[in-house]
């Protein structure tokens, strides 16, 4: 059985109350941070700790916290990316909807850590009732003194708001967080500047997702070594693994980093549906190039899945199955990425569009030759050009999916395969 | 005639407003306010709302036009919206698309005749292990079928 | 300075420049449409994406800085595959208007196809159909399936303007540039747009269908509808004779200037062009006589008349109404002349009517020279008819300002009072009726000579077209005048506007050249 730690009280009944989650242990990290460290002190334990951030790009926070000016006059902000965009992913939902304490904790540790004094939590639209529950656990907090002025008595001040956003995968992506943050349509911005200088409201900025900060507790109360432990020496911590798809068992799976994928679908979530075989593994996903039933031997870490040809991501494990056509999960692909797309940059605004109409119609039965080769191309002169990431979390799944299936694809083609 | 917000919303979206350091920040915020009392955003909303938020008109209408949420027509009673993207679709989700246009007698994008249902499909959810999944207004439903589509339906007044 | 290698050629440069500027002034183009150095670069577009050798991805050059001994290349091979790349989406996306499009032959999708793209389309869908040839302005007609989405449009009316009239609505290739709801653009800017617009997306109605970009000449000058005087570019038909021109100036576009206008003009002096050719005055015309009168007959036949009035000591007699917008050396001939040698009292100055001032370039004033006459010591006294006629013996009328000014009825009384009444002016009016001799002036775009605006900048410029007829110059007109004038001075030696220019520096302090 795996070692539960961020998900040790997700059974446990009412935890997402301050009174039960104070009963189980909880609001002890922030007297440690805020009564017995110093920012500093944090900040050295939080980067020793090697924790990468979940929600796809896998930057070191602490690095992350690092970058921030340390004395400015301008106020410095936080924003909790709990977009959670990417499709097969849902672990944040558990985190705030069953333990929102544990993240508040992280939110104010880290705050405390980089000196910000007002934190944003930027939740998506489509999360009305777990924004609600997120109010109520900010609610509990600030009646209990542990959000507001003078926390603990510590003289550190810290508020929190939720922001709800309303429809746009996009606002996942960093700067068009801020930008939607602000009031704006979800464009990304230009880097640099980066929003560590130039960040919301023209201030330092730090952005984090909801799984990297409520690590954050954790490694305060038990130290960056355990943290290291738990995970691996480069990539500390647990993930919390979302399985989707065609297993039978399709839920959350808190497991160590470097846990191999073979093990979590086949071990913990069960293995495939009953009468149905295995053909493909998106393993952090829909933006992460997708594996072969002969890859999925791979262990669920950055670097092993770099090495794979593939991507880590946000940990979200869709398991396809044989009786499912490649060129059916190729339209998904192409059908969400184009609605996704801002439209702000040329080679993702219309090669996306290019691609989708060309699958449509292939997917209507009237693929011609060339169109593999014209879908090929375009998606390689989208990878790499564009202004944010969404254009290469678009170009890497199509490419992968053409590359790795194209037979299959051809066979759709009359005259073809 | 524009219509006014009631107090009780003006009291919500001041509140929102005092949030941030800037009014035009609160512009996501106050427009799902402002949805949920009138039910969709037209021309006239965004007036008032930009005289708010000290921005003009077609500032707002940018914003309106880039987010999928904010509807620019009114809606049903319940807007039900299916998933269509992977997990779900590997679990059913296209047939079971099929049959709620069926059922209701409607296509997407579509209201029924009683304004009671409106029909639209939506980009992943976040609750890929229930799939297939749909959100009638914000609540989830999940591990569908053509029957509990039916209870479900059956249960809404 | 900092140095680095653009295509292994050593360039220097100022710390902190993008590769985008530091290429410009080294002569090296780098192909871009959503950047325009009005504005912060947006990024977008993706066309001026460079390799820095050491960096694994293509970067952009609008946007990244340079750093010592970086060595960039804009034309290898990995980035004209690039270019390629993104021109084949704007193509894919974009309608074959060329033949029907005004931007034709000077379009920059246009340019770059020709340089770098020259493939195939490998488009196979059905492009998005979208809004065509809608009037969002007066004078612009926007057509959706053209744009590149490069939004130069909507910045410019952001942060110009501030009038926003345009935004960026939807999402993915859905995304379009607009007004709201028919409301149409109504700023005194707006020509601008179809100016920076980089394809045939906003576009001139004053312009449409009326000829080809390539068979204009084009010629710098000087606004001359108010007093900014903002640098302009005259584009005129260079004489294709294929078919009949009715006119040979086709439009006004702005023209860079740092000091004065930036990059902009407004659309008064935009589109005002056509006072160039309309109802030109182009012979000369005696009223009085059935005789032919040339210059070599006019002018001594005036001058006679002049040194009469001089010899009888009845200078008082003469009156001048001139107008500001003289040039410079204009104004300084006529000081010398009729101020210094005549001693003349009865000067008087009518201008077409000041207006309202923006705070972006447009001034009240309507002029271009009002500042010049002050400097050159003129007190720019309005017209009063009563100091005038009764003892009037010799008028003379610079422009026909006086037009729409008094009720002509009014004005013919006045002048039935005055003996000898000579019109100098470029356009033809219903004042003429009432002259004795109409001689035919050039404008300034047929002639040189110097403005100063309102703050004080004193603008050389040189002509951009033929004088039509006999129409000529005022500057020479006022010599020819002086030289035969029993007077020794020193007006009779002038030969140019610059030699003007010169002795005026010579005289008065504010026109001393600065070097």
């Amino acid at each position: 059985m795996a070692e539960k730690l961020l998900t040790k009280l997700f059974d446990v009944e009412n935890a997402h109350t301050i009174d039960i989650y104070i009963q189980k242990n909880g609001y002890r990290a922030i007297q440690k941070a805020l009564k017995e460290m110093t920012p500093e002190q944090i900040l050295e334990e939080v980067k020793a700790a090697n924790l990468r951030g979940r929600g796809g790009a896998g930057f070191p926070a602490g690095v992350k916290w690092g970058f921030v000016p340390k004395t400015v006059d301008k106020p410095k902000y936080l924003c909790v990316n709990a977009d959670e965009g990417e499709p097969g992913t849902f672990k944040d939902r558990y985190i705030m909807t069953h333990n929102p304490h544990l993240l508040l904790e992280g939110i104010i540790i880290s705050s405390y850590c980089v000196g910000i004094h007002t934190a944003y939590i930027y939740i998506r639209g489509e999360y009305e009732v777990i924004a609600l529950r997120l109010e109520e656990a900010i609610a509990e907090a600030y009646a209990k003194g542990y959000l507001g002025k003078d926390i603990l008595g510590s003289g550190f001040d810290l508020d929190v708001y939720v922001h709800r956003g309303a429809g746009a995968y996009i606002c996942g992506e960093e700067t068009a967080l801020l930008e939607s943050l602000e009031g704006k349509r979800g464009n990304p911005r230009l880097k640099p500047p980066f929003p560590a200088s130039i960040g919301l409201f023209k201030c330092p900025t730090v952005i984090n997702n909801i799984e990297t900060l409520a690590n954050v507790p954790l490694i305060i109360l038990n130290g960056a070594d355990w943290f290291k432990q738990k995970g691996l020496p480069k990539d500390g911590g647990t993930r919390i693994f979302g399985v989707s798809g065609m297993v039978a068992k399709p839920g959350i799976y808190e497991l160590p980093i470097g846990t191999p994928l073979k093990d979590i679908i086949f071990e913990h979530a069960g293995g495939m549906k009953k009468g149905k075989k295995l053909k493909a593994v998106i393993p952090g996903g829909m933006s992460a190039p997708v594996l072969t039933a002969d890859e999925i031997n791979v262990a669920m870490d950055f670097d092993s899945l770099v090495e794979a040809k593939s991507m880590l991501g946000s940990g979200a494990i869709i398991v396809i199955d044989q009786d499912t056509s490649m060129l059916e999960v190729l339209r998904l692909v192409a059908k969400f990425y184009s609605h996704e797309s801002c439209g702000q940059c040329t080679p993702c605004r219309i090669g996306n569009a290019w691609i989708r109409k060309t699958v449509d119609r292939m997917a209507n039965g009237a693929g011609q030759k060339g169109d593999i080769d014209n879908i090929i191309r375009v998606a390689s002169n989208i990878l790499g050009k564009t202004l944010c990431p969404l254009g290469d979390a678009a170009a890497m799944p199509i490419l992968s999916i053409t590359q790795k299936f194209r037979e299959e694809l051809e066979s759709h083609i009359k005259g073809q395969g | 005639m524009s219509p006014e917000f009631s107090d009780q919303t003006k009291q919500k979206i001041a509140e929102v407003i005092a949030r941030y350091p800037q009014k035009k920040a609160a512009l996501l915020p106050v427009l799902h306010l402002v949805q949920q009392e009138i039910g969709h955003i037209s021309a006239a909303e965004e007036i008032q709302l930009a005289g708010l938020l000290e921005l003009k008109p077609i500032q707002v209408r940018e914003v309106v036009t880039f987010y999928t949420m904010y509807n620019r027509q009114p809606v049903g009673k319940y807007h039900i919206q299916v998933c269509s993207n992977l997990s779900c679709s590997l679990l059913g989700a296209q047939s079971l698309i099929d049959y709620l246009k069926d059922k209701l007698g409607i296509d997407l994008g579509e209201t029924t005749s009683d304004k009671k249902f409106t029909l639209t499909t939506v980009e992943c959810l976040g609750a890929c292990e229930h799939a297939p999944c749909m959100m009638v207004n914000f609540d989830y439903y999940g591990k569908l079928s053509k029957k509990t589509i039916d209870e479900i339906l059956d249960h809404l007044e | 300075m900092v140095k680095i290698f653009i295509d292994e050629k050593p360039v220097e440069t100022k710390e902190g420049a993008t590769i985008f500027k530091a290429a410009q002034e080294a002569g090296i183009p780098i192909p871009h449409l959503c950047y325009h150095p009005a504005f912060e670069p947006e990024g977008t577009c993706r066309m001026c994406l460079v390799e820095i050798e050491g960096v694994p991805k293509l970067e952009l050059a609008c946007s990244t800085q340079v750093r010592e001994g970086m060595k960039i290349f804009t034309r290898n091979e990995r980035v004209v595959e690039a270019r390629k790349g993104v021109l084949e989406f704007l193509c894919a996306e974009h309608p074959l208007d060329c033949p029907i499009c005004d931007q034709a032959g000077e379009c920059k999708l246009q340019d770059y196809y020709e340089e770098y793209g020259l493939f195939d389309s490998q488009f196979r869908e059905v492009k998005e159909k979208r809004r065509k040839k809608a009037q969002i302005a007066k004078n612009l007609i926007h057509d959706q399936e053209r744009c590149v989405l490069c939004r130069r449009c909507v910045r410019f009316l952001r942060e110009v303007t501030g009038t926003r009239e345009m935004g960026v609505f939807e999402r993915g290739n859905h995304t379009e540039v607009n007004i709201l709801d028919e409301i149409n653009i109504d700023n005194n800017y707006s020509g601008n747009l179809a100016e920076i617009c980089p394809v045939g997306a906003i576009t001139d109605s004053d312009f449409r269908f009326k000829t080809r970009s390539w068979f204009l000449a084009e010629g710098d000058s000087i606004c001359p509808h108010c007093s900014r005087g903002c640098s302009v570019s005259i584009h005129y038909n260079s004489a294709f004779h294929r078919f009949p021109v009715p006119k040979r100036v086709f439009r006004v576009n702005s023209r860079t200037n740092p000091d004065i206008n930036g990059y902009w003009i407004c659309d008064i002096g935009r589109y005002a062009y056509p006072y160039i050719d309309k109802n030109r005055c182009d012979k000369i015309i005696f009223n009085n006589d059935n005789t032919q009168l040339s210059w070599e007959s006019a002018i001594p036949l005036i001058a006679k008349k002049m040194r009469r009035l001089k010899d009888m000591d009845n200078t008082s007699h003469l009156a001048i109404i001139m107008n500001t917008w003289l040039t410079n050396e204009e104004l300084f001939l006529l000081k010398k002349l009729f101020v210094d040698y005549f001693q003349a009292e009865n000067i008087f100055f009518v201008d077409p009517p000041h207006g309202e001032a923006d705070d972006v370039l447009l001034t009240a004033e309507r002029t271009p020279n009002r500042k010049g006459a002050v400097e050159i010591g003129f007190d720019l006294r309005p017209l009063d008819w009563s100091e005038l006629s009764g003892n009037t013996d010799i008028l003379l009328i610079f422009g026909s300002f006086l037009t729409g000014q008094t009720d002509s009825g009014e004005v013919k009384t006045h002048l039935d009072k005055i003996e000898t009444k000579i019109l100098l002016t470029p356009h033809s009016s219903d004042l003429d009726a009432l002259m004795d001799i109409i001689l035919p002036t050039a404008v300034i775009p047929e002639k040189s000579g110097s403005l100063t605006n309102v703050d004080g900048i004193v603008q050389e410029f040189a002509p951009v077209l033929e004088g039509i007829g006999e129409s000529q110059p005022e500057w020479k007109i006022l010599i020819d005048l002086a030289k035969l004038m029993n007077a020794d001075f020193s007006v009779k030696t002038f030969t140019s506007p610059a030699v003007i220019l010169e002795e005026m520096g010579k005289e008065i302090a504010f026109f001393k050249k600065r070097q």
